[in-house]
């Protein structure tokens, strides 16, 4: 799997200077005429979708019949893409944050106290929840209809999680259950479990999809 | 047992081609090549052999053991596709680290030669190499983890004379080993020529035939003789034959005896690609 995850990390460094340049765009953007927070959801999602980028580069290579030949087997290759994605996630999470740390106290946007630190941790916190979702929604969608039609579907893998949430948010207000400051904090503690389960939900429905394949 | 690679009756049906019940086998310390026309079958066989497609019959063993048993047969087995598999932006020594990451048997140093001697640039990103060095940082991939089997799919395609070659010398060099073996698909039949010990022709998904490319090389040939000389024939000697303009070329699987026994007429030798040609183009007579 270390030869996965390296293969993924090499190729999408050749386009590490541009998403770098985004990022900056955004930064300005954000920062100056938004809030900080919101800059560290963005860095985190963008940083996610360039899972569908490394598929686009193994369809252009072949690389998936050709990994197949190699000592790796199907869930191997499925595994490496979701611990790819996780990377992307933290690297995309935790530069945001200090982005959005110093863009912050430049603009004089945030203070250098306990209670705006732990804030904006929680946030990145959420923001990588939030990327590892959509991400893990987009694999299953890419092994399913290919890099290029998923790249459209894309839409679908942000609009799914967020009907389930809204789903759900609808559910406990049916059954009178109000959403105090209490419990969404501690549903946001929870969420990285979540994040985890459902990443565990889309490997098993991503492998199933890639085991029937042929290459 | 001999066998490196066992193939028996594989079969894999598509809504427009069937592959049917292909057998044959690749013996320690040889070199088989695969041939036939473009759309015969040959790269669904090696795709089915290497587990990349689904059988619907039939079975692949390699070393008596079937691919899907052990991680290990994979380390043995050493595969180039007519392409490089590595996005373009790598670099050569980028390629190495990955596959060095994903074979157990990987040697690097032994890498490094390779690139070396086949003049390989370590920094260079492979969309700027030739297709000829590409495909010798794919040979030189395959042969880097130190298999004993060499599964070729139209290597040698595309690459000028001079880059083949070399590429066929590699091949040659590999197979000194006498536990080393090469499947090789080719329609290129010259290459098969130069390199080959035996040959499985695959014509519309079957297989025609599997013989020592020596009996194909000094026992065929080929009667040239015009119509009168061709109703003379033994019809039972006939394996092919195609009418041109002018002449029947006929295919014949002992041109000595059919030199003695037709005076008349001209036997030429036959060189695998004539009867190639023959079998894809001419009509049996049974």
């Amino acid at each position: 799997m270390k030869s996965l995850v390296l293969k993924d990390l090499f190729n999408i460094g050749h386009n590490a200077k541009s998403m770098l340049f985004i990022l900056v765009v955004f930064a300005v953007a954000f920062i100056q005429f938004s809030n900080v927070e919101s800059y560290i959801f963005v860095c985190a999602v963008l940083c996610s979708m360039m899972i569908v980028t490394t598929f686009s580069f193994d369809d252009s290579s072949k690389w998936t019949r050709y990994a197949m030949i190699m000592p790796i087997s199907k869930k191997e290759l499925v595994v490496g893409k979701f611990a790819v994605l996780v990377i992307f996630c933290t690297v995309g999470s935790l530069f945001g944050l200090v982005i959005a740390s110093v863009g912050g106290l430049i603009t004089n946007k945030i203070a250098l106290e306990l209670a705006g630190i732990a804030e904006l941790l929680l946030l990145t916190l959420t923001a990588w929840v939030m990327s590892l979702i959509f991400g893990s929604m987009s694999i299953p969608l890419v092994f399913k209809f290919g890099a290029e039609k998923g790249r459209v579907l894309l839409l679908v893998s942000f609009l799914i999680p967020a009907a389930i949430c809204f789903g759900i948010y609808q559910l406990l207000a049916l059954l009178g259950i109000v959403l105090t400051d209490q419990i969404a904090f501690i549903l946001l503690c929870c969420s990285p479990l979540l994040a985890l389960v459902w990443c565990y939900v889309m490997y098993q429905l991503s492998y199933r999809i890639f085991e029937k394949q042929e290459l | 047992m001999d066998a490196i690679l066992q193939v028996d009756n594989l079969t894999k049906q598509y809504t427009d081609f069937t592959l049917d019940h292909v057998s044959f086998s690749v013996r320690k310390g040889t070199i088989m090549g695969l041939i036939g026309e473009n759309g015969a079958g040959k790269s669904t066989t090696i795709n089915a052999i290497l587990d990349l497609i689904h059988k619907d019959e039939g079975s692949v063993t390699f070393w008596g053991q079937k691919l899907s048993s052990s991680k290990q047969l994979k380390e043995e087995i050493g595969v180039v596709f007519d392409g490089i598999n590595f996005y373009e932006t790598l670099t050569p020594f980028k390629v190495g680290k990955i596959a060095g990451a994903a074979y157990r048997q990987w040697d690097a140093q032994l890498f490094k030669d390779y690139l070396k001697r086949f003049q390989l640039p370590a920094d260079k990103e492979i969309k700027s190499l030739s297709k000829g060095m590409k495909m010798k940082l794919s040979i030189a991939v395959a042969l880097s983890h130190k298999p004993k089997l060499l599964i070729l799919d139209e290597a040698t395609s595309g690459l000028d004379p001079v880059m083949r070659d070399d590429i066929l010398d590699v091949f040659l060099d590999f197979v000194q080993d006498e536990n080393h073996s090469i499947l090789m698909s080719s329609h290129i039949t010259t290459d098969l020529e130069k390199i080959a010990d035996y040959i499985t022709f695959i014509h519309q998904g079957k297989v025609l035939f599997c013989k020592t490319k020596d009996e194909l090389r000094y026992n065929y040939g080929i009667i040239r003789c015009g119509a009168t000389l061709f109703d003379q024939l033994d019809k039972d000697e006939i394996l092919v034959y195609r009418k041109d303009e002018y002449q029947w070329n006929v295919l014949v699987a002992d041109k000595e005896k059919a030199r003695k026994k037709y005076k008349k007429a001209v036997v030429d030798d036959a060189t695998i690609d004539d009867i190639l040609l023959l079998y894809v183009k001419g009509e049996q007579t049974k």
